[in-house]
């Protein structure tokens, strides 16, 4: 599409499947509409605005599609049909999206009716590189693999706490890994980015917390893989998620995209808890996401030995006062003009300074802020009982740990990029996540990211009971992730294709 | 009472790739077989109804009325509407309101220059928000035979003898497009062909269930009846023409296994041409897949809903040039079809009214329908996007 309005008009309908229902017959529609089509003129003001964004639906039919218009080529064959909610009273077209390798098998389409599915928020089709990205959410995903359905129910708050802290969070990896010696590495589908995975991150922090979408007042997105030299990942976050009251078409949140290498999100922590911490602010709650696909120049060419390390995920937390799950009890963070990796604008690839990045970059500025931060909380490595640390490789956050004098059950839980790869700004959103999911009360946590650039900040933070209780909110844990029975294995070839989108 | 409109001449060019021709070589050799037939000249005519279904995008036109213009020195009103079915009926009006007394409708549709792109095109004008979730110009119609199969509960032998009366539709009218000189396809299929190619297709309908991109023109004269009987002894009547409009979302409309389009334009062309069912004798349906011909059948109340498979396959095991349904016999498709004649959207319901016209007067040469009595009446049914329009118009001799 080269025509900017209507993009986003579609988008602005299409990825969060918005539509209406009429309170006098109960008739529904896909797309906004005044009237009722029955009911005519008394209809007019009582039509109600609904979407299926967190609905599930059924397939009802479908076909394959090994022939796709010019714009779906690079999906190669899908799935295409028909998905009705609520009962059948609406119907949407859908294709099936996650899944690789069907133009040449047998699809018994009956096997497939009759399922239920997921919306997904994907890209929609390819364009040139200078358009801009249509997305949409006629994406689905069956909702007894990898992505389960997840009901989003607002809970009212219980508890107000005195510092302010993480009240929810969620982490989203694909269904799809490359597997490579012992590592293994997520990896996205031809439809998702760092767009995708932001939004998705961000709806499971949302059913994870029960914190109302309305009541969030700022968004922050740190990512170093945008697909955007200027246009926000948060302005779509803002728009899917529907955060601050929706005006009109319009979002009452402040949306900010942040870029410092892989400390773009955990940066933005402490502005998020100061904000919402402010006494004449009203904002309740403010989003912080890390998401990256993260990007890494072939194997042979310069900057390609990342490629051996590069993942693909987001992470969101939601802060905020009430129901807190662990309170931020203090930080610390340091900067240096260090340039161990970099990308210059228009390249598609980072560059990366060899063993400089190692000593004089990620741990000089680990070590720094990890121990300043325990010097001004008077903490002992005893007094913590978990440590996360930046995770370029599988070496550095072990070497830096033992370092600091932890023990292997402290930093153990945090290792993740030996599952999903580097996730660049959700590497230590992730490593933070795999610890709160299995954290008790009244644990303390330090993590201390780590941005080329070069940067770290550290934080401590401190688990309240609430955090078991919120435990149950979230099936899309990170253990279940890293072990699903639905993963996909993909060779080099197409890790790369599948890395570069549509 | 009002005078009814009536065709006095009609032509049109062979459908297919007509890479070397302009569009308005097209329509000037559909007009030249026309004009001829009824002996006209240009001037003759009072006004022009014109239909392409998107011949500006595929061809990079400007305004269709301009450019017949300048080809035909002529200046009187000119109208575009997107099918031949649809500038009939608005001529219709006009002649049956008297404004007019001869006026041309013409179709013209050059799908095959705009080689690969087509496909987007097709499916973005049938229904966007289709588009945008992936959908192919083929896969509603393997929807719909999904929501065929589950809807009647087929499987097994049945489903199997279902697939078999689909392939015969297509073999069947690969037959009749033999007999017709300007039909795309004039070669026989068989059923093995239409099987296996949906077996490489991994699909439920193949390569030969569907219709072809093809480019072509028809034309007809339409005029008064007493203009008619001074110009020719052999008029053809527009005895009932109708159509009905659905929703742009195939999957938003509550029915999947049919078409409303077609039952509410069948009905209401009836009962404008004061006819009943079973007085049509021969009928054009609209196969632009294989499954369309069998529901159209069920659609304009041929066939049971759920039936019409059981009738096409009864029909062809030994095929007689005729469906025999319920005693009853009905040539369908005799020109070959969307399938075999063509299918150049703005110019093909042209063609399925010129083989109704030329049966209607004994002119179809090879291709000539004998039916039990006299051949009166014939209908056309045509439709626009998937489903979205739906036109019947009802044709007879007297």
């Amino acid at each position: 599409m080269s025509s900017e309005p209507i993009e986003r008009r579609v988008s602005y309908l299409g990825d969060r499947l918005r539509g209406n229902r009429c309170l006098i017959c109960g008739k529904e529609y896909f797309e906004i509409r005044d009237y009722c089509g029955n009911c005519g003129r008394k209809s007019f003001g009582k039509m109600v605005n609904t979407d299926l964004f967190y609905e599930k639906g059924k397939l009802e039919l479908c076909t394959l599609v090994n022939e796709p218009t010019n714009k779906f080529t690079k999906l190669g064959s899908y799935i295409y049909g028909t998905v009705s909610f609520h009962d059948c009273r609406i119907r949407v077209p859908g294709r099936l999206t996650d899944r690789t390798a069907i133009c040449n098998e047998e699809v018994d389409f009956s096997s497939l009716e009759g399922r239920e599915v997921v919306p997904r928020f994907r890209r929609r089709y390819s364009v040139d590189k200078s358009d801009v990205i249509p997305t949409i959410s006629l994406a689905f995903t069956f909702a007894d693999e990898y992505y389960p359905h997840q009901e989003y129910k607002i809970i009212r708050p219980k508890k107000e706490y005195d510092l302010p802290g993480i009240v929810g969070y969620g982490v989203y990896t694909s269904r799809f890994r490359i597997r490579e010696g012992n590592i293994e590495r997520s990896v996205p589908f031809i439809d998702e980015d760092s767009i995708t995975a932001a939004v998705e991150a961000g709806k499971l922090a949302l059913i994870h917390s029960g914190v109302d979408n309305s009541c969030i007042g700022k968004i922050y997105v740190g990512s170093e893989s945008n697909p955007y030299a200027v246009k926000p990942i948060a302005s779509k976050v803002a728009q899917v998620l529907k955060l601050g009251e929706e005006n009109e078409d319009v979002q009452g949140v402040d949306a900010i995209d942040t870029e410092f290498a892989c400390k773009a999100a955990t940066s933005m922590f402490k502005d998020a808890v100061s904000l919402v911490n402010y006494p004449k602010s009203n904002i309740k709650y403010a989003m912080v996401i890390g998401t990256d696909n993260s990007q890494a120049a072939p194997r042979d060419c310069p900057g390609g030995e990342l490629d051996l390390f590069v993942g693909y995920g987001a992470a969101a937390f939601i802060f905020g006062k009430q129901d807190v799950i662990a309170e931020i009890e203090g930080w610390y963070s340091c900067t240096s003009d260090t340039p161990d990796f970099w990308r210059r604008d228009g390249e598609p690839h980072p560059m990366h300074g060899g063993r400089f990045t190692g000593d004089p970059a990620y741990f000089k500025h680990v070590r720094m802020s990890a121990k300043k931060l325990m010097e001004q909380l008077n903490l002992q490595v005893g007094d913590v009982d978990y440590f996360v640390a930046h995770q370029p490789n599988v070496q550095f956050p072990v070497r830096i740990a033992k370092e600091l004098g932890f023990k292997e059950e402290q930093y153990a839980p945090m290792l993740q990029v030996a599952k999903f790869g580097n996730t660049y700004s959700g590497a230590v959103p992730i490593g933070l996540a795999a610890v709160l999911d299995r954290a008790k009360p009244d644990n303390r946590i330090l993590i201390a990211s780590y941005g080329s650039g070069a940067g770290s900040d550290a934080y401590s933070l401190v688990t309240t009971n609430q955090i078991l209780d919120k435990r149950h909110n979230q099936r899309l844990t990170i253990a279940y992730q890293a072990q699903n029975p639905f993963l996909e294995h993909v060779d080099y070839t197409t890790y790369r294709r599948l890395k570069l989108g549509m | 009472m009002p005078t009814r409109p009536a065709i006095v001449a009609v032509g049109r060019t062979r459908f297919g790739e007509h890479y070397e021709k302009e569009p308005e070589k097209l329509i000037e050799e559909a007009w030249l077989k026309a004009s001829m037939e009824a002996d006209l000249e240009r001037k003759d005519l009072e006004a022009c109804y014109l239909s392409d279904y998107f011949l500006p995008i595929t061809n990079k036109l400007g305004l269709e009325e301009g450019f017949l213009s300048e080809l035909t020195e002529l200046h009187v009103p000119m109208e575009v509407t997107r099918s031949f079915s649809s500038a009939l009926s608005n001529a219709c009006n006009a002649i049956q309101a008297g404004r007019y007394s001869m006026v041309l409708v013409g179709g013209i549709e050059k799908m095959t220059d705009r080689w690969d792109k087509i496909r987007d095109d097709l499916m973005l004008l049938e229904d966007p928000w289709s588009y945008y979730a992936g959908c192919t110009p083929e896969a509603n119609h393997e929807l719909m035979l999904r929501a065929y199969i589950k809807e009647y509960g087929l499987n097994g032998e049945n489903l199997e003898t279902l697939n078999t009366a689909l392939a015969q539709i297509s073999v069947k009218n690969h037959l009749h497009g033999t007999r017709n000189e300007y039909a795309q396809y004039q070669r026989k299929i068989t059923v093995e062909q239409v099987l296996n190619a949906r077996k490489e297709a991994h699909r439920p309908l193949g390569l030969y269930d569907y219709a072809p991109v093809s480019d072509g023109a028809a034309i007809l004269i339409l005029t008064s009846e007493e203009v008619a009987k001074k110009l020719t002894n052999k008029p053809v009547y527009v005895l009932g023409v109708s159509s009905a409009t659905d929703y742009l979302t195939y999957p938003a409309r509550e029915d999947m296994t049919h078409f409303l389009v077609s039952e509410i334009s069948m009905k209401n062309a009836l009962k404008m041409a004061g006819k009943n069912l079973w007085d049509v004798q021969l009928v054009e349906l609209y196969d632009q897949s294989t499954v369309m011909e069998m529901v159209s059948l069920e659609d304009m109340g041929f066939c049971k809903r759920g039936t019409a498979w059981r009738n096409i396959h009864e029909s062809c095991q030994d095929y007689k040039g005729y469906y025999e349904i319920d005693g009853n016999k009905l040539f369908v498709n005799m020109s070959g079809g969307l399938k075999a004649d063509g299918n150049p959207l703005g110019a093909t319901g042209g063609a399925q009214i010129f083989e109704v016209v030329k049966q209607l007067r004994k002119e179809a040469c090879e291709r000539q329908v004998n039916p039990d009595e006299e051949l009166e009446c014939g209908c056309v049914l045509e439709l626009e996007g998937f489903g979205t329009k739906g036109y019947v118009c009802v044709l007879g001799r007297e």
